[in-house]
């Protein structure tokens, strides 16, 4: 799977969480928190997008990332492992 | 009762009785989002009422001595001599060597003959304590023997915790374990364990605590699924959905134990979101009433929800509770137990929901006056007089008050106390 289509799947499950949120306008240096996710809608966010790419990592390795390019580039290193 | 866990043949061992003191105060989540600007979509997802606050004459001491005294008042003299073991379990410790216990054994007036010790592992210490407790009793190492773990926390947080502060509650679960589980007969043998290092929130100074909110979330998430993974391993046939008639969940606002229970549902049993909502109304809410009114009461906060439960369930015959305790830092556990009717009618002995009914509730000019002397709770001082007038004028619009142990001053570090 490409970094294109991970950063799709990212994009369409920030908005099947946040409706109100403008998918063209989700860029990759914003966060979650940027876009206006508050605790459980992001951690909502993070799971929608596990199983969609059906991947298994815990999601403590989620916290720390800083914004949604680092998320796609993360999820690019999980799948390919 | 659904589900089966295997006993392993041991002796009846569990919780004899159970009792929660959580403040005097409280003050509505909702006024406290209002006079700090906080965004209130967010006051959705946290599911709260309102939150307990302590009082500049209350402490980690008095809390838990005002949580344990109406079990041990009721035990007859030798019953209470039977008590080995006194556990305080707390994130707010008053010194670095004296115990809380050692205040709390003498205002309790319980047998010289009593091991004393004061355990911390964030939010989860007390359910550590509790299952060595257990492990302790169903030994028969000394037939009979009771122990009695407390946990008791004050909050830290004033405007600068932001989200943080609407949630934090204050106050004191008092257990007893024994092989009299008149509350909850523990399933001896059923637990998992899931525990790594990381830094999600702490307590670093004795006026300061931090938080990495979405490395706890997470971390707590993680623990929950993997603790119940290694419960497995030792229950056959465990069953998320079908072993379990309630949860009692460690619960630092109710909107994360909603999210935790939808995560399991989802991953391991496929459930559609009306299954999903159905199935939480049944088996999670009764366990949140006393939590969304009071808020995270740390190490006490799993034993608050079981208490919940008790009071606001049908409970008709025999009922298995899975209980999740999550510290940070972390440490986590999952157990279960057994309560019934006789364990619902122990409960509501204890009148909680009319103790918490009778909070007095704050104005936030008011509460918001409590809190710098809330946050120089713990810290060291040698001598310091506690000023109680405004603590007072509060006590006095208290309903039904009961008796109640207060600090009054730190003479040479040694703090003094009165029951008023």
């Amino acid at each position: 799977m490409t970094e294109t289509e991970i950063s799709r799947v990212v994009k369409d499950s920030i908005v099947t969480i946040l409706p109100y949120v403008d998918r063209a306008g989700i860029r990759g240096d914003c966060n979650l928190k940027d876009l206006g996710a508050d605790s459980v809608e992001r951690i909502e966010i993070i799971l929608v997008i596990k199983q969609r790419l059906a991947i298994d990592e815990p999601l403590a390795r989620f916290s720390s990332i800083a914004n949604i390019d680092a998320l796609i580039r993360f999820l690019a290193e999980v799948r390919s492992a | 009762m659904r589900g089966e866990v295997p006993t392993n043949g041991s002796r009846s061992v569990g919780i004899e009785a159970l009792n929660a003191y959580c403040g005097v105060a409280c003050i509505s989540v909702r006024e406290i989002f209002e006079h700090r600007g906080l965004d209130m979509k967010r006051y959705a997802n946290l599911s709260m009422e309102t939150r307990s606050i302590g009082l500049p004459i209350e402490d980690p001491i008095t809390h838990a001595v005002n949580a344990a005294k109406p079990i041990v008042d009721a035990l007859d003299a030798e019953a209470r001599a039977s008590i080995e073991i006194l556990v305080t379990a707390t994130e707010s410790g008053v010194d670095y060597s004296k115990s809380i216990a050692s205040y709390v054994h003498a205002h309790l007036g319980l047998s010289r003959n009593c091991r004393l010790l004061e355990v911390k592992a964030a939010c989860y210490a007390s359910t550590a304590a509790l299952s060595l407790a257990f492990a302790y009793v169903a030994s028969g190492v000394s037939p009979g023997a009771k122990v009695l773990v407390i946990g008791t926390d004050v909050a830290l947080v004033n405007a600068r915790a932001e989200y943080l502060e609407p949630t934090i509650g204050v106050g004191a679960a008092a257990i007893l374990v024994s092989d009299q589980p008149r509350v909850l007969t523990l399933d001896v043998g059923a637990f998992g364990n899931y525990s790594f290092e990381t830094m999600d929130s702490a307590r670093p100074t004795a006026d300061f605590e931090t938080a990495d909110v979405d490395g706890s979330l997470f971390a707590y998430l993680d623990c929950f699924s993997q603790s119940f993974a290694d419960y497995a391993t030792r229950v056959d046939g465990a069953d998320f959905a079908a072993t379990f008639d309630y949860f009692a969940m460690h619960t630092p606002f109710s909107g994360l134990v909603k999210a935790a229970h939808r995560k399991m549902m989802r991953e391991l049993h496929g459930a559609a979101p009306a299954q999903i909502e159905a199935d939480f109304a049944r088996r999670m809410q009764p366990s949140l009433v006393f939590p969304q009114i009071v808020g995270n009461l740390c190490s006490a906060s799993v034993y608050l929800a079981l208490a919940s439960i008790l009071e606001n369930a049908p409970i008709e015959g025999p009922r298995r509770v899975g209980l999740f305790s999550y510290g940070s830092g972390c440490s986590s556990e999952f157990f279960s137990g057994v309560v019934d009717e006789g364990a619902a009618a122990a409960m509501r002995a204890m009148r909680i929901g009319a103790h918490l009914r009778a909070r007095h509730a704050l104005g936030f000019g008011e509460y918001e006056r409590l809190l710098d002397d809330n946050l120089r709770c713990l810290v060291a001082a040698r001598d310091r007089v506690v000023d109680a007038r405004h603590s007072e004028a509060i006590l006095a619009r208290v309903k039904n008050r009961r008796r109640m142990l207060v600090l009054r001053r730190i003479e040479n570090y040694h703090r003094k106390y009165e029951l008023i």
